[in-house]
């Protein structure tokens, strides 16, 4: 069995993570087949606000709902919920996404995410820290220890409420706060594309986009504002190279994801995933199928995948 | 006066069948008290006659003359109430500040950038020129980040590859080494991560990045050397004088290798051990490697004995916590199908390991805080008397948070202490956090009262860390099941014991928790004479808010006064070597 991306979204009270709740959790079941199961923990059921005509039963600390989603309170120990999660008979999750309150620290969670218990049945998907453009400034003592693991930890930054600072404000936050190469989403009302949240969906609505309308692999497309590349090649990337190429994506690339051919490596093949701000590169042990490199890139602006196919072609040996 | 001076009769004044029997005349008179003994038979007294560190009177005025000659001292207690010293029946004073005093790299600054490691590590370097390792805290990864600096090894190797450097992260999640410590501690590629954590591994090569998380930095602590001796010996120095303070007389230090007796007897020679320790030798490595562990339980733990110091304990962590779902439980966790927690150790080495230990005179305090580790354990006391014969060593069940109605009785039956620990029966968030158990277990929590009513030995311990040192916090809470510094009536799970029943839990049923309830725990004739004098009557107060301040005026521990909060004696050859000035409070600052 695949293991469960898992997608922690972090950020002080107010920031918007529950906007981004309850957009996942009261998405439209009929669309097309296409809504993910998704398992969300929460510390609290009172933050969210679930439309009561979505539920199909509530126990204990776990709510089922129409579109598939589960919801559920993490309470103390976060190890004995996703454990619980993992064993369901019946609705294992396609993805997880977990909620870390304004007062717990997102590394703790990211490191039991890599238990060796759970080495095989969930990936670290991607942590997204939410930031409240104007509560963000002036944090002191406990909350500022706190800001700073929440971006220690994060590989996409959502600036929420950028309309109630000002230009100044907003600048002020990001010299104090950024970290070199951080990859940044400006919001309103924590309005994001699920792409962004979920690598599952982003993939999947990638697929959907091939299906419908047949086109070729090179094909972009605009859905749920982002937009998307793919490439493919059979000669081995030099490491150091593909990790500059990577380091030098413009920002607006959110995501990658695909298999690659290491040079000095060649009979191995290795995952790549980059989500926001990080990169990993890791060998699989048991690879069956060919040897060839495959990426997928997502992205918020239109890509040049021309200077995409070129960039990469100068990577490989 | 110095402690030592102070000490007790050392060497020449041992008593034994034949010789050295105190006869005569008293060294001290305490009269004008309001003295309860624990005693049944004579519960009031209003003085008591100290000869060579035993009571030799408990009565009356009157029944002090005969005892009373030109070189006896006569003391007023000033109408005060008084009582017999207190037991601390567990608790960890080297755990909670010998870190603080090993001498630690500590860079010293809240929010240290990269360059501030960086020269606090190379200044530390210099200045300890003999002490290999550089080991502390703390780097802030966030920093790191924002400078697009890397946390691992190669930074580390950078500016120090000839020593092992570890440094933990601020919030304590992780710990940063360099090639030089993953080499001593022999982390490369191969190594199996542990358990509750992991070694962050570069995805390619499978090589150690320098990242130890969670469980896995104790493959750094195993690696590295001891804490060092004078920490510790300060640790237990600092413990024992603020025990002292607090009228404490007889204690369990829970967890020592033989590092630690070596300090505890440091401070024994040296006459400052003002109460009586026992040791307990831990069974397992989890907390710091016990290397001389068999040669102790063999007979070496003799070599520590003293009339203060004794090592005839073992320690071991049977089951885990509340907080991690991780205690073993009777019967599945609430919402869990199957999950029952954890055991540490299978059933069947815990029977092997408790019919041999009591067959050698050890002492077993085990760890169970769940009552399916309770009933387990008991299990194996059970089958060590049917093997071993009744009479052995009485056992102790550590924490008990929650017991099995089933199992009260057994405690008396098979001889086994219930001890209560830590202080997490007042109504307050930690406390709250074990409600995870559910709420059919709610009335079993913390059940003093079922194992006095079963008429088993129910005892107390801090747990220091784990909560107050101030044993005064949970005298009170046990006798309200209140917070003590709540304004309001909210009342925690289970059922409050009287006075009576608490003063027991904190004086006489820890000696028999020792093993020294024919020689202490009580005011009695014969009985070592200890006793403490307190602002307060504890028989005539509103208990909540009112006893876990109760201040303990004076300390006496075998007939020496140890503690003397404001100096009454201070002019008298009864001149105490604690005071406010020389105790480090570790409660109230």
């Amino acid at each position: 069995m695949a293991a469960v991306p898992v997608t922690i979204v972090s950020g002080f009270l107010g920031a918007g993570k529950t906007t981004l709740l309850n957009r996942i959790l009261n998405s439209d079941p009929s669309d097309k087949g296409k809504g993910l199961k998704v398992a969300v923990m929460v510390n609290d059921f009172g933050e969210l606000n679930i439309d009561s005509q979505l539920v199909v039963s509530a126990e204990q600390n776990m709510i089922s709902l129409e579109n598939g989603c589960i919801c559920c309170t993490v309470e103390s120990d976060l190890i004995a919920q996703l454990r619980k999660l993992l064993q369901l008979r019946e609705g294992r999750p396609d993805a997880i996404l977990i909620e870390t309150s304004g007062v717990s620290e997102p590394s703790k969670v990211v490191n039991t995410l890599r238990y060796p218990e759970f080495e095989n049945h969930l990936t670290v998907d991607a942590v997204i820290s939410v930031l409240d453009a104007e509560q963000f400034t002036g944090l002191e003592g406990s909350n500022k220890r706190l800001a700073m693991d929440q971006l220690s930890v994060a590989d996409i930054v959502v600036i929420n409420k950028v309309d109630l600072v000002s230009d100044e404000q907003l600048q002020n936050l990001k010299d104090n706060w950024l970290f070199p190469n951080a990859c940044v989403y400006e919001t309103t009302y924590g309005e994001l594309p699920l792409a962004l949240l979920l690598g599952q969906q982003a993939h999947r609505t990638v697929q959907d986009e091939h299906e419908d309308h047949s086109c070729d692999e090179h094909c972009q497309h605009q859905h749920d504002d982002f937009y998307s590349a793919s490439w493919q090649s059979e000669q081995p990337l030099k490491i150091k190279a593909l990790k500059s190429f990577f380091h030098n994506l413009p920002a607006s690339v959110y995501r990658a994801k695909g298999f690659v051919r290491l040079s000095g490596a060649e009979q191995q093949m290795f995952l790549l995933h980059k989500v926001g701000s990080r990169l990993s590169i890791d060998r699989q042990l048991h690879w069956q199928g060919e040897l060839n490199n495959q990426l997928v890139f997502i992205a918020s602006a239109e890509l040049d995948k021309t200077q995409l196919a070129a960039d990469l072609a100068a990577c490989t040996a | 006066m110095s402690l030592s001076e102070a000490s007790l009769p050392k060497g020449k004044d041992y008593r034994s069948s034949h010789t050295g029997h105190g006869a005569g005349k008293a060294d001290t008179v305490f009269e004008n008290g309001r003295i309860y003994t624990v005693n049944p038979a004579q519960e009031w007294a209003e003085a008591v006659a100290v000869k060579d560190g035993v009571f030799v009177a408990v009565g009356s005025r009157a029944d002090m003359t005969p005892f009373i000659d030109e070189h006896t001292q006569v003391v007023d207690l000033k109408d005060r109430f008084i009582m017999p010293g207190l037991y601390d029946m567990h608790t960890h004073p080297d755990l909670t500040l010998a870190p603080g005093y090993a001498g630690y790299l500590d860079v010293g600054l809240e929010d240290p950038a990269p360059a501030q490691v960086k020269q606090s590590i190379l200044d530390y370097a210099e200045a300890n020129p003999n002490s290999e390792w550089i080991f502390g805290q703390y780097f802030v990864h966030f920093h790191f980040k924002r400078e697009g600096i890397e946390a691992d090894k190669n930074w580390l190797d950078s500016f120090i590859s000839d020593r092992p450097v570890a440094v933990h992260d601020r919030s304590w999640g992780c710990i940063l080494v360099n090639s030089k410590a993953l080499e001593r501690a022999g982390i490369d590629a191969n190594t199996p991560d542990p358990r509750n954590g992991f070694i962050e591994r570069d995805g390619i090569t499978g090589e150690p990045t320098g990242i130890l998380v969670d469980g896995a930095y104790s493959l750094i602590h195993a690696a590295m050397p001891p804490t060092p001796a004078l920490a510790l010996q300060r640790a237990y120095r600092e413990g024992i004088q603020y025990q002292t303070s607090r009228g404490v007389v007889g204690t369990k230090y829970v967890h020592v290798c033989e590092n630690r007796l070596d300090a505890l007897k440091v401070v024994d020679d040296a006459g400052e051990m003002t109460l009586r320790v026992e040791a307990a030798i831990s069974w397992q490595d989890d907390i710091f490697p016990v290397r001389r562990r068999w040669e102790l339980l063999a007979g070496e733990r003799h070599y520590y004995r003293s009339a203060r110091l004794n090592a005839n304990a073992v320690k071991f962590h049977f089951d885990g916590t509340h907080g991690s779902y991780s205690s073993y439980l009777s019967t599945p966790w609430p919402g869990q199908s199957e999950w029952r927690g954890g055991l540490n150790l299978t059933p069947e080495h815990i029977v092997d390991m408790v019919v041999d230990m009591d067959r050698r005179g050890i002492r077993v305090i085990a760890h169970c805080v769940g009552d399916g580790a309770s009933d387990l354990f008991l299990d194996a006391v059970a089958e060590a008397r049917k093997r071993n014969g009744p009479n052995g060593v009485r056992h102790q069940c550590a924490h008990s948070t929650v017991l099995l109605d089933e199992n009260l009785p057994r405690f008396k039956e098979l001889n086994v202490v219930a001890e209560f620990s830590p202080v997490g029966w007042l109504p307050e968030p930690y406390a709250r956090a074990r409600e995870v158990m559910g709420e059919e277990r709610f009335d079993r929590m913390y059940n003093f009262k079922g194992v006095l009513d079963h008429g088993g030995l129910a005892v107390m311990g801090t747990d220091w860390p784990v909560s107050t040192i101030n044993c005064w916090v949970g005298f009170e809470a046990m006798m309200t099941r209140k917070n003590p510094w709540f304004d309001n009536d909210e009342t925690f799970h289970g059922h409050a014991i009287t006075v009576e029943q608490a003063i027991r839990v904190m004086t006489i049923n820890g000696a028999h928790c020792m093993g020294i309830e024919d020689s202490a725990g009580s005011i009695e004739v014969g009985k070592s004479a200890d006793f403490i004098a307190l602002d307060r009557n504890l028989f005539e107060l509103e208990l909540q808010g009112n006893v876990h301040n109760t201040q303990v005026d004076l300390t006496m521990m075998a007939g020496q006064v140890v503690w003397d909060r404001s100096g009454e004696l201070s002019n008298t050859p009864l001149q105490a070597p604690l005071n406010p000035d020389n105790v480090t409070n570790f409660y109230d600052k």
